[in-house]
Formats: C-alpha cells, sequence, structure tokens
C-alpha cells in the first residue's frame, strides 16, 4: 500500500525519488490557525481585510495572500453542532491539470521534493490553471500572477519542515516523506484520502468519515484535458506532419499545375 | 500583353491580408502556448511569452474584425455549391494527377476546395473567437480550452494546405493576394464558369 508511490511519472517532471508532502487530520485540529499565521510570515504575505460573516472562519477562502486555510463545517447534532476544521490548500497533485493546461514554460514547476511551485515572472495571468485545479486553489495577486501554496520549497529543500507543520500545535498538520506518512496514518487506523488519486496526492487527509462530510472533492482530473493529452495531441502531431510532407511530397512528384498560355490568348494579346 | 481581369477587389485584399497576418501569428504564437514544451521556442521568437500573449490577444481582435468583413466578403460565394463543385471535390481537384486536367469539372470565381476551406475557417473562425473572448475576459472552464484547441488544429491544417495551393503548388496565384488581376487564360482554365459569368470571355 505504501510503496507505490516512489517511482512514479508526475505532472511536469521526471521521477520524483523523495517525494515529501503533508499528512492533515482534521480530528486533530483545533482550528488555532497557527498554521495561517505561520505561513504568512515565513512566505511574507500581507493581511486581507475581511468581514464577519458570522462565523470563526476568516478568512472565509483562499486568496492571493492567504496560501492555507482552516475551513469551518458545522454539523447540526441532537444538541448543539459537531465543528470541523479542514485545511484548504493546494494539494501537489502527482498528475496536475494545473501544470499540464499552463502555456508558459517553467510558470509552475514540480521541485525536486515533489511539489507544485510556481514562477511569477514567468506567468502570463491567463488562469488556465484556475480552470484545471479540482480543488479551486490556485489565486491571483494585483500583479495578475498566480499565487498558492508551494509546500513551502525553499524551506523543505533545506531539510526544514514546512511553516504550517511547523507551527501547527496538535500535530494536525504533519510534514515529511510520503510513504511513512500514509502507513502511520493507516496503522492509527484512518482512512487516507488522497493516496491514489491523481498519481497521489502531495496533501493528504486522513479521515475517520466520509470525505464529503469534510466538503472534501472527488479528486478529479479534468476530462476535457485528459482527452486533449490521451488522444487529440497525438492525433494532431501525426495531422500536421501529413500536411507538411503530403505538401512537399505532392511538389517534388506531382509537381505545380502551370497554366501555359493558349494560342488565342497570345493573339487576343498582341 | 496579356489581356488581365481583376479578380479581388482592393478592399478585399486588404480584408485578407489582415485576416492571414492576424492568423499565422495566432497559429504560432498558440502553438507555442500549446506545445509548450516543443514548441515553446516560436514565442521566444515573439519575443517571450508575456510579449506572445499580448499578440495573442490582440491579434485575436484584429482577426475577429477582419473574419466579420470576410463573412460577408465570401461566404455568399462559398455557399453557392453546385454538382460541378461535388465532382471537383471527388477528384480533388485534379490535383493528384497531372493526366485528367482536362476532366477537371468548370469552376466559378472560386473552386470547390476554396469553397470548402472558406466554410471552415468561418464555422471554426466563429467558434474560436467566441471561445477565446472567453478563455481571455474571464476565469474559463478548461471545455473552452478543448474547444479553442481543436478549432486552432482545424486552422492548423487546413491554413498550409491553403497556404502551399496558393503558392508553390499553382505558380501565378499569389498574385490575386497582393495584386488582385489575373491573366485572362489563366481565368478561362481555371473559372471558366465565372469568366463567362461576367462576360469577359
Amino acid at each position: 500500500m505504501a510503496n507505490g508511490n516512489a517511482q512514479q511519472k508526475l505532472s511536469g517532471t521526471d521521477v520524483v525519488k523523495a517525494r515529501k508532502g503533508l499528512m492533515i487530520t482534521p480530528d486533530l485540529c483545533i482550528a488555532c490557525r497557527g498554521c495561517q499565521t505561520a505561513c504568512k510570515q515565513w512566505n511574507k504575505l500581507p493581511g486581507d481585510a475581511t468581514t464577519n460573516s458570522g462565523t470563526y472562519e476568516n478568512p472565509p477562502a483562499l486568496t492571493a495572500h492567504l496560501y492555507n486555510q482552516i475551513h469551518f463545517i458545522e454539523k447540526p447534532k441532537d444538541v448543539g453542532i459537531d465543528w470541523l476544521f479542514v485545511r484548504r490548500a493546494c494539494m501537489h497533485c502527482g498528475e496536475a491539470g494545473c501544470m499540464d493546461i499552463c502555456p508558459a514554460p517553467g510558470a509552475l514547476f514540480r521541485t525536486d521534493e515533489g511539489a507544485v511551485a510556481f514562477n511569477k515572472e514567468k506567468c502570463i495571468g491567463c488562469k488556465l490553471c484556475v480552470a484545471a485545479c479540482p480543488f479551486d486553489v490556485p489565486r491571483y495577486d494585483s500583479d495578475n500572477k498566480i499565487s498558492k501554496c508551494t509546500l513551502c520549497s525553499d524551506r523543505i529543500s533545506n531539510g526544514l519542515s514546512t511553516a504550517c507543520a511547523k507551527g501547527c500545535p496538535t500535530g494536525a498538520i504533519r510534514f515529511g516523506s510520503r510513504d511513512p506518512l500514509i502507513s502511520a496514518a493507516s496503522a492509527a487506523g484512518y482512512t487516507v484520502y488522497g493516496e491514489k488519486d491523481l498519481e497521489g496526492l502531495g496533501v493528504m487527509f486522513a479521515l475517520k468519515g466520509d470525505y464529503k462530510e469534510y466538503n472534501l472533492p472527488q479528486p478529479t482530473y479534468h476530462a476535457g484535458i485528459a482527452l486533449w493529452n490521451s488522444v487529440i495531441r497525438p492525433l494532431s502531431v501525426i495531422g500536421l506532419g501529413a500536411v507538411a510532407a503530403g505538401a512537399l511530397i505532392h511538389y517534388l512528384t506531382i509537381g505545380p499545375k502551370d497554366v501555359e498560355p493558349d494560342e488565342t490568348a497570345k493573339k487576343g494579346g498582341e | 500583353m496579356v489581356k488581365m481581369i481583376q479578380k479581388t477587389t482592393a478592399f478585399e485584399r486588404i480584408v485578407h491580408l489582415l485576416l492571414a497576418l492576424s492568423c499565422l501569428a495566432l497559429l504560432l504564437t498558440g502553438l507555442g502556448f500549446l506545445y509548450q514544451q516543443e514548441l515553446g521556442w516560436l514565442n521566444t521568437i515573439f519575443g517571450g511569452v508575456h510579449i506572445a500573449r499580448g499578440i495573442h490577444n490582440w491579434g485575436g481582435i484584429v482577426f475577429i474584425v477582419s473574419l466579420i468583413f470576410s463573412l460577408g466578403t465570401w461566404v455568399p460565394e462559398c455557399l453557392k455549391w453546385t454538382s460541378d463543385d461535388s465532382k471537383w471535390l471527388g477528384m480533388l481537384g485534379g490535383y493528384l494527377s497531372r493526366e485528367k486536367d482536362k476532366e477537371i469539372p468548370p469552376q466559378g470565381k472560386i473552386n470547390a476546395g476554396q469553397k470548402l476551406l472558406g466554410i471552415v475557417v468561418f464555422i471554426s473562425g466563429v467558434i474560436i473567437s467566441i471561445s477565446g473572448l472567453i478563455l481571455w475576459l474571464s476565469v474559463p472552464s478548461a471545455l473552452w480550452v478543448l474547444i479553442h484547441n481543436v478549432c486552432a488544429l482545424l486552422f492548423a491544417v487546413f491554413v498550409p494546405v491553403h497556404i502551399y495551393l496558393a503558392t508553390a503548388a499553382n505558380p501565378g496565384t499569389f498574385r490575386i493576394m497582393t495584386r488582385g488581376d489575373v491573366p485572362l487564360y489563366w481565368a478561362k482554365k481555371k473559372h471558366p464558369k465565372w469568366v463567362k459569368e461576367i462576360g469577359a470571355g
């Protein structure tokens, strides 16, 4: 179970050998939002002005300056409510639709640890990554450049854990190599969300109940992008090659159609 | 002097040139975006992805404007489909052989292949314009990307064929696009029905 992800072909890269990830355990989360603060601090992200919407959830969604947000779910029960806290951020999909659809080389790239990181200077602001993301993650800043969690690439490439995991006081966010994280969560009796979906998510959830209760989506690769990759793209290469080769061969074998002036034309012109 | 007759008006030549130049710029930058790993260097030629994006977006506006004028100019001609056109298309205009030139069915002002190209350009042109505006001006669904790309591929296949047939494959044809006149003897052979229609014979 836990060994299948070591040598996979991920979007936008050669094989990542030491894939790192996060295991999120909502049951352990106390909604202190230390992760939100630690993330903002490390990534030097300014605060956002928000409004009171009658819940402690704040801000209500990811923004260009909020890579990591704790989503509050209130489930009514006989007396009071059940409170579920779910971390929202980039899931660092193995098969990443955003990377596959991005038209700007190098704007989104895979790090050695398997994270999906970005380079704002190369982003052209087309927002196709937003269309491709199954988790509604990418945001655009005021310069119209992509903005999202990078799995703290600059920290983890230097042997540190992500800022959110470092700031988490309860172990609800655990950072580490992907496979041991999965083994540990399975051994503790959790169902792992994202172990195999989309060639394995970099950010997984250890759940006791159904993922739908946590407002998590079914991780799906966009069918339109899949159709393009598997059928239309190969066909297009054949089609374009056939046109170029066909024209060249036609010219060299059958040749152009010259129209010679006939006798009457010559006479008429004189 | 060989007797010449006018096949295109100055207005038609300007519209066609705008459509052609914008279409080429859009195709090249678009291919650079679509096949960024293999053809990303195309956009380096255009000055990098940021400038290429500007060329693709604003070139799209030029394309849409010239397409609208082209619709009025060429659609009525393209829709005049006769049995001669079907026969012409059936033998691919005689382009696959040098022997059958005498059997090529007589053609009107534009031949069946050009009519087919026109119909493809207009239908996919309208769809690619609408989807392109959606991709540019909204946060789009990936479905629009697919629609936009499939239409682009139709252009990528039909346009090079059109360019080849209008240049190397038919010497002397290119001037219809640049100067607009053709020799009468050429028109009689290639577009006899049109010559008869305008009474230039």
